[in-house]
């Protein structure tokens, strides 16, 4: 089916980006979403601002104990980026298994915290990571979390005129994370998240997909996590992948199955 | 009648973009609407038919389509981004005389019934083979986990790209 008709404006420059935006022309990435949402009718967008071009929105680097991901990486290129892998390998091993091969080759991680889809693995476990996002705007830039970002289904808390720049995932020394999910068709039924600093005392459970929204809880120890304690917590959405009632049991058995493959997982 | 109003609409729309991409090693340029997607691009501007083009969800993969190397469904991806690119289609896979090793591979294994779903998973799996590491069965079935096959049930598919997978495996990549 024919696209709607839209302008495309290919900025080269952050500042160029920001001065084209406004209600009727929105960011545009990988189109993974965007395009799908157009096609369907449910967005009909004067102009995209194709933000491909942009330097400040490409690029992986550690510094001041953060990992700082630039919006516009592909999810193929984060599941096998040498630093991600030496660094924060269960991210890795996270955006290894998003949707399909192609999917992975056109979707950047900007784009999936921006469309806020309740069934995203990556919200999930940057909830769990503690992690944050960069949003700058013509008026300037601030720092949120991605739970402040992602507050509702397919509802990011940010203006129309700010683009998100870059992802920055705070670093721990002897990190362990296990994030596993059910997935029986494109998208996953349940994502659970585990993560383990020991010498810290930090603990964090994430669990996403389920409901409208990831919820991430921290804990003093790993004993703490009680499967069945957090399957009542959880506010499942029923759809085409089940009921309230099964996916609680879902949530219960894959927060289970993480904490067995956090044993297994060095790093 | 019908003509008339979809000229003006070309003409009034928002401007073209002018694209240049290499399409199985031939040069192309063409001036398209922004909306334009690849697969269209492909089969109406340029006859190329091989692709086809079903879910428009990026669920199916019949539109697979390689741009500077990585598989991407055509469906859903703007021909104004693949300017600069090299996109190679199921029609660049042979040169018209002798069969791409995993085109006869898939033809031993009867790999294809209706054959619909075939341009894309060559496409797939030509990506995955091109790679840096011969890929196992698993890497196999993972890799080819997002297209779909309505008639083989998967198994002489997965047959069919293992086999070219052992042959390069034996020989000078392996
Ligand atoms: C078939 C399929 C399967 C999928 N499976 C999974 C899965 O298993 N797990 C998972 O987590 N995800 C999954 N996804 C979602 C996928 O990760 C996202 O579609 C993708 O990463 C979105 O990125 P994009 O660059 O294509 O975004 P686009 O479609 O280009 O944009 C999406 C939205 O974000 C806005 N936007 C994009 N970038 C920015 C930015 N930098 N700043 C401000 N606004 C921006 C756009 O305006 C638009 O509203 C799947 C998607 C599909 C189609
Ligand atoms: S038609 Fe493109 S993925 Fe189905
Ligand atoms: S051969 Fe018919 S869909 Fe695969």
């Amino acid at each position: 089916m024919t696209l709607p008709p839209f302008a495309l404006v290919r900025p080269t420059t952050l500042d160029e980006a920001l001065r084209e935006l406004t209600e009727d022309s929105v960011p545009y990435c990988g189109g993974t979403e965007l395009l799908l949402a157009m096609r369907a009718g449910l967005h009909r967008p004067d102009a995209l601002v194709d933000l491909k071009r942009i330097p400040e929105l490409t690029g992986v680097r550690a510094g001041d104990g953060m990992l700082v991901i630039g919006a516009a990486e592909r999810h193929a290129d984060l599941a096998t980026h040498p630093l991600i892998l030496e660094r924060l390998p269960v991210f890795a091993r996270m955006e290894k298994h998003i949707g399909n091969a192609r999917v992975r080759n056109q979707g950047s991680i900007g784009g999936n915290l921006c469309f806020a889809e309740p069934k995203s693995d990556v919200a999930t476990l940057l909830m769990a990571l503690e992690a944050s996002v960069t949003l700058v705007s013509p008026g300037g830039r601030r720092t949120v979390t991605v739970e402040e970002l992602i507050v509702g289904p397919y509802y990011a808390e940010k203006e129309p005129d700010e683009i998100l720049v870059d992802v920055r995932i705070p670093l721990r020394d002897g990190l362990r994370g296990a994030y596993v999910k059910f997935q029986t068709m494109e998208r996953p039924t349940v994502g659970v998240a585990v993560l383990a600093d020991d010498a810290a005392g930090w603990y964090r459970l994430g669990v996403g997909a389920v409901g409208e929204v990831p919820l991430a809880w921290s804990f003093g120890s790993l004993a703490e996590i009680d499967p069945d304690d957090i399957a009542s917590r959880v506010d499942p959405t029923p759809d085409l992948a089940g009921s309230e009632e099964y996916k609680r049991h879902v949530t219960a058995v894959y927060v289970r199955r993480a904490l067995a493959k956090l044993e297994q997982v060095s790093s | 009648m019908t003509e008339s109003v979809s000229e003006s609409v070309a003409t009034s729309g928002p401007p073209r973009v002018p694209v240049t991409v290499g399409v199985n090693g031939v040069s192309v340029s063409r001036q398209v609407e922004p909306r334009s997607v690849l697969v269209d691009f492909l089969r109406e501007d340029l006859g190329l038919t091989g692709t086809k083009v079903s879910c428009e969800l990026q669920v199916c993969g019949v539109c697979t389509v390689l741009v500077d190397g990585r598989p991407v469904s055509a469906c859903t991806f703007l021909t104004a981004d693949a300017d600069g690119a090299d996109v190679t289609t199921v029609e660049g896979l042979s040169d018209g005389q002798t069969l791409h090793p995993l085109q006869e591979s898939f033809v031993d294994h009867f790999a294809l019934q209706c054959g619909f779903c075939t341009p894309g998973f060559l496409m797939m799996s030509k990506a995955l083979l091109d790679g840096d590491e011969v890929p196992d069965r698993e890497a196999i079935v993972e890799h080819l986990e997002g297209n779909i096959c309505r008639c083989t049930g998967y198994e002489p598919i997965v047959e069919a790209v293992e086999h070219v997978a052992e042959k390069l495996r034996g020989g000078p990549h392996g």
